[in-house]
C-alpha cells in the first residue's frame, strides 16, 4: 500500500505527464511538420498518454485530476514560436526526466520508483532524438540541464 | 471389507515404494565389508564452500561498475579496429564520447560504492565478457565478415541497451531511494547513447519509432522501440552469413545471480 507521501509524489508525476500529453496534443494538432515528423510527434504523444494512464491506474481514486499548470503554461507559450518546436519539446522531456528522477529519489516504494525509471529511460530517448533534430552537438543529446519541478 | 479408496491405495503404495528406496540408498548393506576392493573411477576432490553471496546495494553497484568497464573496453577495441570510415565516420566521435561517458559513470558508481563502505570494482564483468562480448568480437572480426564497422556499432548498441536495462532493473532492487535515483540518472544517459547509435544503424525520422522489416517481419533497430523501458533480452545479429544465408543472433541478458560482482570478487 502506498504511503501518503508516495501518493503525493506520484500525483505530481502524473500531473506533469498530463501536461506533457496536452502539449504534444497541441503540437500534433498544428500539422506544421512533414508526415515523418508528424508520425514522431504522434508516437511521443502516445507515450505520454500511456504514462499518464499508467499512473492513473496506480493511483486509482487518488489520481491527479488536473495537469501541472506551471509546466503546461510555460511550454504552451514556448510552442507559439514554430521554429522552436523541437527545442521546446526537448526541454519538456528533460524537465520530465529531471522531475521523475527527483521523485524516484524520494519515493519509498521501489516498485513505483521502478515504474518511473522505465518511463525516464524512454523519455531520455525522446530527448536524444529531439536534440538530434535541433543540432549535431552531442552535449545537447546527452546532457540534461533541466531542473526538477519538485523539490529534491 | 476394507474401506480404502483407489486413490488412497495408490498413495499408500507410492509412499511405501519411496520409503523403501530411501532406506535402500541410505542403509549400510548387511555383510558387506568396505575393504576398498570395489572399483571406483577417480577420487572425489574435497570441496570448498562458496563464500556467502548476499545481494546488497554494494553488490548491485559493483556489477554496474563492471558493465561500465565492459563498455569502455568495447569502445577502445572498436576504435582500435579503425573501421569507422565512410558513412560510419561519425561513429568515431560517438565512440570516443561514449567511452569517456562510461569512464565518468564508472568513477561515479565507484564513488557511491566507497561511500557505502564497499570495495570499488575497476574491471570488466568476466561473465559478460565470456558469454557475450568475446563471442561477439570473434564473429565480428572473422575474416569472412564484410560488415565489421556496422557490426561493431550493433554490438555497442546492444551493450548500451544492456547497461540501460541493468540500471533500470536495479532501481527495483536497491534499498536506498537516493541510490535508485543515482543509478537511473546513469541509465538515462546509456539510453541516450543507445538511441543515437540506433540512428547510425537505422537512420531517419521514420526509423526513430518501431518499424518492422517488410521481408522478415522482424522488428528493425529503433531509437525509441517502445513506450516503457524494456527488461527483455537483447538480440544482436552479427557476423558473416552462414551457409543458409542467416547470421548469428546472440541474446544478451542483464546480469543475474551468477554474473553479479559479489564482494568476494576482485579484478
Amino acid at each position: 500500500m502506498l504511503s501518503e507521501d508516495d501518493i503525493s509524489l506520484l500525483v505530481a508525476a502524473q500531473a506533469l505527464e498530463l501536461a506533457a500529453r496536452d502539449i504534444y496534443a497541441s503540437a500534433v494538432s498544428r500539422k506544421s511538420k512533414s508526415d515523418e515528423e508528424q508520425g514522431l510527434l504522434e508516437l511521443m504523444h502516445s507515450h505520454h498518454t500511456a504514462y499518464e494512464q499508467t499512473l492513473n491506474g496506480v493511483l486509482s481514486k487518488r489520481a491527479a485530476t488536473e495537469r501541472n499548470a506551471e509546466a503546461y503554461t510555460k511550454f504552451f507559450a514556448l510552442l507559439s514560436d514554430a521554429s522552436k518546436l523541437w527545442a521546446t519539446l526537448l526541454e519538456l522531456e528533460n524537465t520530465a526526466i529531471a522531475t521523475h528522477t527527483a521523485i524516484i529519489e524520494r519515493l519509498t516504494s521501489a516498485k513505483h520508483a521502478s515504474l518511473l525509471a522505465s518511463i525516464t529511460t524512454i523519455e531520455a530517448r525522446h530527448a536524444a532524438m529531439l536534440a538530434s533534430l535541433t543540432s549535431t552537438n552531442l552535449d545537447l543529446a546527452l546532457e540534461n540541464p533541466a531542473q526538477s519541478l519538485v523539490t529534491q | 471389507m476394507s474401506q480404502i479408496s483407489r486413490r488412497e491405495l495408490l498413495r499408500l503404495s507410492g509412499l511405501s515404494l519411496a520409503s523403501g528406496l530411501v532406506l535402500a540408498a541410505c542403509g549400510k548393506q548387511t555383510g558387506v565389508v568396505d575393504d576398498g576392493a570395489i572399483a571406483r573411477l577417480g577420487e572425489s576432490p574435497s570441496t570448498t564452500a562458496l563464500a556467502e553471496a548476499e545481494v546488497t546495494d554494494v553488490v548491485l553497484l559493483r556489477t554496474a561498475a563492471s558493465l561500465e568497464y565492459n563498455a569502455i573496453d568495447t569502445y577502445t577495441a572498436a576504435l582500435g579496429l579503425g573501421v569507422f570510415t565512410g558513412d560510419l565516420s561519425a561513429a568515431t566521435d560517438f565512440a570516443k564520447r561514449f567511452r569517456d561517458d562510461h569512464q565518468e559513470h564508472a568513477d561515479a558508481v565507484n564513488s557511491l560504492i566507497r561511500a557505502l563502505g564497499g570495495k570499488e570494482h575497476r574491471c570488466a564483468n568476466v561473465r559478460i565478457n565470456d558469454l557475450y562480448l568475446s563471442p561477439a568480437l570473434a564473429l565480428i572480426t572473422d575474416d569472412k565478415n564484410e560488415n565489421v564497422g556496422v557490426d561493431v556499432i550493433a554490438l555497442a548498441h546492444a551493450l548500451e541497451n544492456l547497461a540501460a536495462q541493468t540500471y533500470q532493473g536495479v532501481v527495483d532492487l536497491i534499498s536506498d531511494p537516493k541510490l535508485r535515483a543515482d543509478a537511473i540518472r546513469i541509465g538515462q544517459q546509456e539510453s541516450r547513447h543507445a538511441a543515437l547509435l540506433a540512428q547510425v544503424l537505422n537512420p531517419g525520422i521514420a526509423s526513430m519509432g518501431p518499424t518492422n522489416d517488410p521481408t522478415t517481419g522482424k522488428p528493425n533497430i529503433a531509437a525509441i522501440p517502445a513506450a516503457f523501458g524494456s527488461q527483455a533480452n537483447i538480440q544482436l545479429t552479427i557476423g558473416a552469413p552462414k551457409a543458409d544465408g542467416s547470421r548469428t543472433t546472440l541474446l544478451l541478458e542483464t546480469p543475474s545471480l551468477n554474473s553479479l560482482v559479489y564482494d568476494s570478487i576482485s579484478c
